[in-house]
C-alpha cells in the first residue's frame, strides 16, 4: 500500500456507457482498497466538466481523449496544463441516422437494404439530390468540438469525398440527441452509448456503423487531471489509476459486463434501461428495429489480456489525435510547443502504476471481487 | 470601435438560455427598466448557433449546469465568430471557484447566485471585464503583429545581404524604394523578397 497525499477525491463523469470503469471501480470497492474515498460527480456538459477540473472543484475526470490536449493548448479555455496518465476505453461511438434519412438513402441509391457497416458514398447521391432541389443540407450532430466523435464523423464523410461544406456539422449534448433525431432537427449523429441503442429501440433510427468501423481501437475516453494536481499528489494519482486499471481488467470478462450494465442503469449513474446499456457492452450493435443486431466484439473495450497497450497513454496516440485536430482546422494559428505531447500523455505515470499493481499483491483481491 | 461604444451606452441584448422559467422571470424583472433587454429565451435546440448569429446578442447568459454549454462551446471554433461575454449562473455554492479559472481569459464569468438585486451589477461587471479583456487582447495582437513584421523585414534584409551582397543600408533602402514605388507595405515587399530569394535561381529582383 502507498501513502496517499489526499484520500477524498471528486471524480467527474458524464453518464455514458463507457463511464463503466469509474462506476465499477467505485461500486466494486477498487477505490476503497487503495484507501480512496471517491465521490463520483455526474456532469451535464463537457465544457462544465472541464471548467470544474481547471478550477479544482473536481480532482480528476473521465474526459474525451482530445480534451487534455485542447486544455493544454488553451483551445476554448485559458491555457491549463491537463495531463492524462491512463486511457479508460477504446471505441464506443456509433453513427445513427433518422428513419427518414435511411429511406432517402435507399431511394436515392435504388436499394432495398443497406449492408453494415454502411459506406459513406451512399450519402453522395442524397447530398447531390438535396442540393439540386434546393433543400436543406443534411445536418449531423456530434458531442463536442474536441471529441473523437467529431473527427470520426469527418473522417468517415471524407472517405466519400464529403466535408463540412456538403453537410452541416453541429454540436448537440448527448441527452438531446435522440429527441432531436426524432423531431427532425438533425438527420444523424455520432455519439457514444447508450444513445445509439436508445434511438434504435425507440424505432426512430438506424445505426449505420460504429466508431470501430472507422478507426480500429483508438482511445476514446481518458483520465484527465491537472498537472499541478499530480505534482502535489503523485501517490494519490497512482492509486486512482491502479483502481481504474483493476476495474478495466474486471470489465474484460464479458459476463461481468452484463453485471456492469445493471449497476450503471441506476438513477445516480446512467438512469437508463438495461436493454439500451447492455448490448454494446456485450459486443452487440443494435442496428434497426426490424433488423438483427450486428456483432462488434470490441464495441466497448476497456482492457485486453493480450494487449497491454489498451490503457497506456502512448505518445503516438496523442500525436495522432493532434493530427485529427489539425485536419479539422482547429489548430490554425496555434503553435504546438516542442515535446508538447509528452507533457500531456504520460505513459511514465502509467508504468509506475503498473509496477505498483504488480508489487502490491492485488491479484487476490481482484479474484475475490469477482 | 462601434462595438465598444455600444457596450458603454446603448441598449444591450441578452440571449438568456435557461430551462428554469421561475429564474427567467426573476432575471427579467430584475432587469426591467435597465439598459439590458432580454431578447430571446431559448431552452434548447440545434438552432441555437443560428439564433446567436441572427440575434447578435451583446451578452449570453446561461446556467453553468445546462447541457447546452457544449453547443456554445462550438462558438470558439467558428473563426468568423465575434466573441461575446458569456455570463454563467449557478445555484451551486462551489462554482464560485470556477470564476477564478475563467476570469483570467475567455469571455465567461460564473456567479454564485441569481439574487435579483445582484443581477444588474454582475452583468455590468461582465461587460466591463470583457471589454477590458478584448482591448488587452487586441493590444497583444497588435504588438505580436508588429514584432512579426519586423522579423520578416529583418529576414529579407539578411537574405539580400547574403545573396545580393548588399550591405545592410542598401538592403533596407532597396526594399523601402520598392515599397514606395509599388505602394506596398514594407512587410509585403519583405515577404516577396523572401519567397523569391528562397525559391528561385533568378538573379533579377530589385
Amino acid at each position: 500500500m502507498i501513502s496517499l497525499e489526499k484520500s477524498d477525491i471528486n471524480l467527474g463523469f458524464i453518464p455514458l456507457t463507457d463511464s463503466a470503469p469509474l462506476i465499477i471501480a467505485k461500486e466494486l470497492g477498487f477505490f476503497e482498497q487503495w484507501g480512496l474515498k471517491v465521490s463520483l460527480r455526474k456532469q451535464n456538459s463537457w465544457a462544465t466538466l472541464r471548467d470544474k477540473l481547471h478550477a479544482g472543484i473536481i480532482d480528476a475526470a473521465q474526459m474525451l481523449a482530445p480534451m487534455p490536449i485542447a486544455s493544454s493548448l488553451g483551445l476554448g479555455t485559458p491555457v491549463t496544463e491537463v495531463i492524462t496518465p491512463m486511457v479508460l476505453s477504446l471505441n464506443g461511438n456509433a453513427i445513427t441516422f433518422s428513419e427518414q434519412l435511411y429511406l432517402e438513402i435507399l431511394a436515392q441509391n435504388k436499394l432495398s437494404s443497406i449492408t453494415f457497416p454502411m459506406a459513406a458514398y451512399l450519402l453522395q447521391s442524397v447530398v447531390k439530390n438535396r442540393l439540386e432541389l434546393g433543400k436543406d443540407k443534411l445536418k449531423f450532430a456530434n458531442v463536442f468540438p474536441y471529441s473523437c466523435h467529431n473527427y470520426q464523423l469527418r473522417d468517415w464523410l471524407k472517405s466519400a469525398g464529403l466535408s463540412d461544406n456538403d453537410v452541416d456539422l453541429v454540436i448537440v449534448p448527448p441527452v438531446n440527441m435522440v429527441g432531436f433525431l426524432e423531431s427532425g432537427e438533425i438527420d444523424g449523429f455520432c455519439v457514444g452509448g447508450p444513445w445509439n441503442a436508445k434511438a434504435v429501440r425507440s424505432g426512430i433510427g438506424i445505426t449505420a456503423l460504429t466508431s470501430y468501423d472507422i478507426w480500429q481501437d483508438s482511445p476514446e475516453k481518458v483520465l484527465g487531471l491537472l498537472g499541478a494536481f499530480y505534482q502535489k499528489h503523485p501517490n494519490t494519482v497512482l492509486a486512482i489509476c491502479a483502481a481504474l486499471k483493476q476495474a478495466c481488467a474486471w470489465l474484460e470478462d464479458v459476463p461481468n459486463r452484463f453485471e456492469a450494465a445493471r449497476i450503471m442503469s441506476h438513477a445516480e449513474y446512467l438512469d437508463a434501461n438495461l436493454d439500451v446499456i447492455a448490448p454494446s457492452l456485450l459486443g452487440s450493435c443494435l442496428t434497426h428495429r426490424d433488423m438483427a443486431p450486428r456483432s462488434v466484439p470490441t464495441y466497448n473495450q476497456f482492457s485486453a489480456f493480450n494487449k497491454e497497450a489498451v490503457n497506456q497513454p502512448e505518445l503516438v496516440r496523442g500525436e495522432w489525435l493532434i493530427k485529427q485536430m489539425q485536419e479539422a482546422g482547429q489548430l490554425i494559428n496555434c503553435e504546438i510547443p516542442p515535446r508538447f505531447i509528452s507533457r500531456v500523455f504520460r505513459p511514465d505515470i502509467y508504468q509506475q502504476m503498473q509496477m505498483l499493481l504488480a508489487n502490491t499483491n492485488q491479484n487476490k483481491l481482484i479474484r475475490k471481487a469477482q | 470601435m462601434a462595438i465598444h461604444s455600444k457596450l458603454d451606452v446603448d441598449e444591450l441584448n441578452i440571449l438568456l438560455i435557461d430551462e428554469d422559467s421561475a429564474r427567467v422571470a426573476e432575471i427579467a424583472s430584475a432587469l426591467d427598466k435597465s439598459r439590458y433587454k432580454i431578447q430571446h429565451l431559448i431552452t434548447s435546440g440545434v438552432s441555437l448557433l443560428k439564433e446567436v448569429d441572427a440575434i447578435q446578442p451583446d451578452i449570453i447568459v446561461i446556467d453553468v449546469e445546462s447541457p447546452n454549454r457544449d453547443i456554445l462551446e462550438s462558438l470558439h471554433t467558428i473563426s468568423s465568430y465575434n466573441p461575446k461575454p458569456i455570463v454563467m449562473f449557478s445555484s451551486q455554492e462551489d462554482t464560485e471557484m470556477i470564476n477564478l479559472s475563467v476570469e483570467s481569459g475567455v469571455s465567461a464569468y460564473v456567479v454564485g447566485d441569481t439574487d435579483p438585486s445582484r443581477v444588474k451589477p454582475i452583468l455590468d461587471a461582465a461587460v466591463a471585464r470583457f471589454k477590458q479583456y478584448q482591448q488587452l487582447k487586441n493590444e497583444l495582437d497588435d504588438t505580436k503583429n508588429q514584432l512579426e513584421s519586423r522579423e520578416i523585414i529583418d529576414r529579407a534584409k539578411r537574405l539580400l545581404m547574403q545573396k545580393k551582397s548588399m550591405n545592410e543600408d542598401e538592403a533596407f533602402h532597396s526594399m523601402r524604394k520598392a515599397a514606395m514605388d509599388n505602394g506596398q507595405k514594407m512587410e509585403d515587399v519583405a515577404k516577396t523578397v523572401i519567397s523569391f530569394l528562397n525559391n528561385s535561381h533568378s538573379k533579377s529582383l530589385l
